[in-house]
């Protein structure tokens, strides 16, 4: 866990507490979010029963443009993009037959595509936004803490926001005192909620 | 003439040589994999040709290991079918007893997880009575393992063995009905069982089971069943041709006092009752047909010697 810079799990069992520090690093490591996650306090008290996740992002990588991923070659009439990460290579297809039209887009080889008498700068091309990978990671995210709260506890209360998120979770109604606690847990880490 | 469970594994050459040795022996075969080149017999064999099999099947690369849970049907209970317990560790303990022989299927409760809101429904109760063992997979905390355990154990009356994150020692104290097998340090977890301290694990859960169904066969030997639930098994494969149709892994799945026949039983449990086995005894008369409530297929219970004075 050497990316975060904050994790702790607090509960009154302590095999149990062992146990679920384990399952969040496995759910954490495997959606790859320990590049996101700077601090998180986990707190599961079964007796009562609550599950509290409270945690402090990183700032997100921005979006992928074009130019992150392509070389572009003006030649005469045409501009060929030598393509360097084909993770975005689909949407950035997308894109481009959404804005040019398929017959001004041509791929003959994967690493390779070429506009053809398309009116645009190289400039303006390389500007042109794919994909915003922070959606992906909020997703990724809400589907983790999902994974680590215990699945009976399926009254929720989530809160994301761009830097912090809390999450609190209970086989019964959620009281007042339950959702206090996430203004106790973020205190812990030194962060008002 | 005591049968005990083996597996053969050997080379796919020459392999029949084995399966007619075996049925020559007397003994049965259960279940038969091809493998690409390899051949799995999982059979029961008579205790004292196990050295003769073993010596014949070695030209042949032939390996011969125990398999105490061979001839056995294992229900691994999950507490629902969601990530939080699929592939692991349910999926791992279930395909682990698998390598060892048993017959195991997978039961997913509708409603197992959480502390007050647990509970199991009728259909989920009979499917694991059906079943030789149950072997119960709960999560990591004790005091909901506590105040969850005497709903899911209502109306259970097959062995159980309970696995929980909590120590074996701690298990045996809170669970109330007490079980008849605890294994302690193996609840809810996310990654797969690859570590060797893990894989010690699912040794001890395998150990467990073998030591309750040993004592379930003891229990058994006291009162010995009418016909041996394999042999059985050979006769329905001879007579009742219809159950090579079946496409089913296993069509015929062998229990410790029974069987489960994959056929339609409305068409079928009649064919079974009437089936002669031997001298004019028929499966009717030494095995109770029911109708089991996984799928429509057929459960053969066979009746102990004491209640039918017949023993084949």
């Amino acid at each position: 866990m050497q990316a975060i810079d904050y994790f702790e799990v607090e509960c009154p069992e302590k095999r149990g507490g062992e146990y679920y520090r384990q399952i969040a690093n496995d759910v954490l490591l495997d959606h790859n979010l320990l590049r996101v996650i700077q601090k998180i306090h986990i707190y599961i008290d079964p007796k009562v029963p609550i599950f509290v996740a409270v945690g402090v992002l990183k700032k997100v990588t921005s979006v992928v443009k074009v130019g992150d991923i392509a070389n572009i070659n003006p030649q005469e009439g045409k501009l060929t993009l030598a393509i360097s990460d084909e993770t975005w290579l689909a949407p950035m297809l997308k894109i481009f037959w959404d804005r040019f039209g398929k017959d001004h887009v041509d791929q003959p080889d994967r690493f390779t595509v070429i506009l053809y008498g398309v009116k645009a700068e190289v400039r303006e091309i390389e500007e042109i936004v794919i994909a915003d990978p922070s959606q992906a990671l909020k997703k990724d995210l809400v589907y983790a803490l999902r994974c680590i709260c215990p699945e009976g506890f399926r009254v929720r209360s989530e809160n994301y926001s761009a830097d912090k998120f809390s999450f609190v979770a209970s086989e019964d109604l959620l009281t007042d005192a339950g959702l206090a606690l996430v203004r106790e847990k973020f205190a812990l880490m030194g962060v008002t909620p | 003439m005591i049968l005990v469970p083996i597996t053969y594994k050997g080379g796919i050459y020459r392999h029949s040589e084995i399966i007619d040795l075996i049925e020559d022996l007397g003994g049965y075969i259960v279940q038969k994999h091809m493998i690409a080149q390899e051949v799995v017999l999982q059979c029961f064999v008579p205790k004292d040709d196990v050295e003769l099999i073993r010596a014949i099947g070695k030209p042949l690369a032939g390996e011969v290991t125990d398999s105490p849970l061979v001839g056995t049907e294992i229900a691994i209970v999950s507490m629902s079918l969601e990530i939080h317990h699929l592939p692991h560790p349910s999926c791992d303990i279930a395909e682990y007893v698998r390598r060892l022989g048993a017959k195991s299927n997978m039961v997913g409760m509708a409603r197992g997880v959480g502390k007050r809101i647990a509970g199991i429904n009728d259909e989920e109760r009979d499917v694991i009575n059906e079943h030789d063992i149950a072997v119960y997979l709960l999560g990591n905390f004790e005091h909901c393992i506590e105040h969850k355990m005497p709903v899911l154990l209502r109306g259970i009356d097959v062995p159980v063995v309970l696995c929980g994150g909590p120590d074996k020692e701690v298990l045996e104290r809170i669970v109330e009905p007490k079980v008849d097998g605890y294994v302690g340090n193996v609840g809810r977890f996310m990654h797969r069982t690859k570590e060797s301290e893990e894989l010690t694990k699912l040794d001890e859960i395998i150990g467990e089971i073998t030591r309750v169904l040993s004592k379930r066969r003891e229990e058994l030997a006291k009162d010995p069943l009418s016909v041996s639930p394999a042999r059985l098994m050979d006769v329905i494969r001879e007579k009742v041709p219809a159950i090579l149709d079946v496409t089913s892994p296993t069509p015929l799945t062998v229990q410790m006092s029974g069987l489960r026949v994959k056929l339609p039983f409305d068409t079928y449990a009649e064919v079974l009752r009437k089936t002669e086995i031997e001298d004019g005894i028929k499966i009717g008369d030494i095995a109770d047909i029911e109708p089991s409530r996984m799928r429509d297929y057929i459960l053969v219970k066979v009746r102990p010697f004491s209640e039918t004075n017949i023993v084949i």
